[in-house]
């Protein structure tokens, strides 16, 4: 193959893992803390895009709308945290998942009586390219990349040397020693999720200026977040990064090959690698509490 | 006698009450909640009966109607053989994958059937595009030649046939939850671990009640292909994935009219809903939310203990 199409690829790879990383670490940090499939993730993950697109269109700039997004995002997830799972983080497992996913579809609903179903485009806030090995690369792609590092290190860094990212690693471990120290786990489970909200959010606005926003972006990216979820095992933030960086670029490498690739090859790696470890890369055996 | 006069008495009602139906209702409307609930009755069996979620169900609907599809759009002409092979490739395509996801967690399941079912929508979509036409779908009503006795090619008699076959598979269900099978099955969704002290095998009773409720959703899958005469990749997109979930807990987990219930409620407000708002997703997404918050016992869920008192204290 082509050395240039190659390192494009590898940047498209990476920004696109970038922004898988960003929505499932939402997934896997709830279901690591609270035992809660949050579906309704994605529906963060297309208001902070419909955020982004409102705000870029009305001021111009499109960081702007990022953060507007982010905004509205976390302020979404509050409120779900409060009116509706706080009520049902005792229930079973099943449970909670389908009523996320009715979260989801109500919220595609919401989007839909907004916005319309027209697909819209929001324009990218960076058009340099950089030349790299004789390569033309979208700058605005390396920032995803940079950006999503930064969040990176910033969890890591909030989980292993704040008291409350020390309580949140405490309690995947075990919610009743957490709750014995005098911790208040409910006000944990809710910075959780106003955290896993934001990030869906901010993956949203970033992913905005690289593809059209749709009312059924969420559900279209879905598969894929669950596939890097399911790949890294569910509960862990290093499974996640390791099988986000993995299963992008794979849909990138594997559409330059042979296009229909890029949505198939992914499911066959995820299949492989559940015959091998049914928990996944890194995850918990841990069943529900 | 009695006991068999008893032990039909329930399903016999039932179908009584939906024949009536079948007198003041439209006949398309008639013949989508005939289907729609055998289709329900797969996702309510594994959700009710096994313990696993699965939000993959399209997928085994879409198999079973493609391969109906295939049969009558390229070899053959004889709707009964298309669902016959529409079974056999539900059959085929559990045995395969079966093994593979029932060894899994049941959220990781509920996951993975998803991925499926949007694998199989962009295969036939996109990747198989030269032999299913991608989005225009195929079609074959006029492929299709009267068969004897019995013409489903005919919407009038085709609501005769598929009534029998939905009898038939509520008697089937009925019967698998009298059985031993049945009630290992319930014990392994209580508690997987003195299952296994008892000497049964999870994973055989899973593996059994996988296929039992693909073999259904495949069948629903055929009856649709025949009714409809075209199939097209919508039906397993990720949109519709939530359908039989929901109309699983709308009619009541677990219970034995639950998906008959359900299917008759969720078609009847999908048609006036689509009519006055035109939002679907809104309404059928905060109606989920509701659900679950208030008690996740469904329609036939919280009405059947009451009916049951009151035929009680009749009887005393």
């Amino acid at each position: 193959m082509d050395t240039q199409l190659l390192i494009s690829g590898v940047i498209f790879g990476l920004s696109i893992g970038s922004i898988y990383f960003l929505t499932a670490i939402g997934l896997s940090l709830c279901f690591g803390l609270m035992r809660i499939i949050s579906l309704d993730q994605l529906f963060y993950y297309a208001i902070g895009a419909y955020i982004t697109y409102a705000i870029s269109v009305y001021t111009g700039s499109m960081w702007l709308g990022a953060l507007g997004g982010l905004v509205v995002a976390a302020l979404c997830a509050f409120a779900v945290e409060r009116f509706i799972f706080l009520r049902i983080y005792e229930r079973d497992i099943a449970f909670t998942m389908i009523t996320s996913f009715g979260i989801l579809i109500g919220g595609v609903g919401i989007i839909k009586a907004i916005w319309g179903l027209v697909p819209r485009p929001v324009m990218m806030p960076v058009m340099t390219q950089w030349t790299i090995l004789g390569t033309e690369i979208p700058v605005y792609r390396l920032i995803v990349v940079v950006i999503a590092a930064l969040v990176y290190a910033g969890i890591w860094l909030f989980l292993n040397r704040t008291i409350t990212g020390k309580a949140i690693r405490a309690g995947i471990e075990s919610v009743e020693h957490v709750e014995g120290l005098g911790i208040n786990v409910y006000r944990l489970f809710t910075i959780t999720f106003i955290l896993a909200g934001t990030l869906s959010g901010l993956a949203g606005g970033l992913h905005a200026p690289l593809i059209m926003v749709d009312p059924q972006m969420g559900l279209e990216v879905m598969p894929f977040i669950f596939m890097v979820v399911i790949i890294g095992g569910l509960g862990s933030i290093k499974g996640t990064l390791i099988s986000a960086l993995l299963v992008g670029q794979v849909v990138s490498i594997g559409s330059l090959i042979y296009a229909p690739l890029a949505q198939m090859a992914p499911f066959a790696i995820m299949l492989l690698i559940l015959l091998i470890k049914p928990t996944g890369l890194f995850g918990s055996t841990m069943l529900k509490r | 006698m009695m006991n068999t006069l008893r032990w039909w008495s329930g399903i016999l009602v039932a179908f009584f009450l939906l024949f009536l139906m079948r007198l003041f209702l439209p006949l398309p409307f008639s013949n989508e909640i005939i289907i729609f609930s055998i289709y329900v009755m797969g996702c309510s069996f594994l959700l009710g009966r096994v313990g696993f979620i699965s939000f993959g169900q399209p997928a085994y609907l879409a198999t079973g109607a493609y391969a109906t599809a295939f049969y009558l759009f390229y070899f053959g002409t004889n709707p009964y053989v298309g669902i016959l092979i529409g079974i056999v490739a539900g059959l085929a395509m559990t045995l395969i994958i079966g093994p593979l996801f029932v060894r899994l967690r049941s959220d990781y399941f509920a996951l993975v059937n998803l991925a499926l079912a949007v694998i199989i929508f962009y295969m036939m979509q996109k990747v198989l595009a030269p032999i299913t036409q991608g989005d225009n779908g195929l079609w074959f009503l006029t492929n299709m030649t009267a068969t004897p006795i019995l013409d489903i090619t005919r919407p009038k008699e085709f609501f005769i046939f598929a009534f029998l076959v939905c009898l038939a598979v509520w008697a089937l269900y009925k019967y698998l939850n009298d059985t031993l099978y049945g009630a290992v099955a319930l014990a392994s969704k209580v508690n997987e671990d003195k299952v296994q002290f008892l000497g049964y095998s999870n994973f055989k009773i899973r593996f059994m009640g996988f296929i039992i409720a693909n073999v259904t959703t495949a069948l629903a899958g055929s009856l649709y292909a025949i009714y409809l005469g075209f199939v097209s990749p919508e039906m397993t997109s990720a949109h519709r994935a939530a359908d039989p979930v929901v109309v699983t807990i709308l009619g009541g987990v677990g219970t034995l009219y639950g998906p008959l219930v359900g299917s008759v409620a969720f078609t009847g407000m999908k048609d006036l809903i689509a009519g006055l708002i035109g939002n679907w997703e809104l309404f059928i997404g905060f109606l989920l939310v509701f659900i679950m918050l208030a008690g996740e016992r469904g329609i036939w869920g919280s009405l059947e203990p009451r009916l049951k008192a009151l035929f009680a204290r009749k009887n005393a």
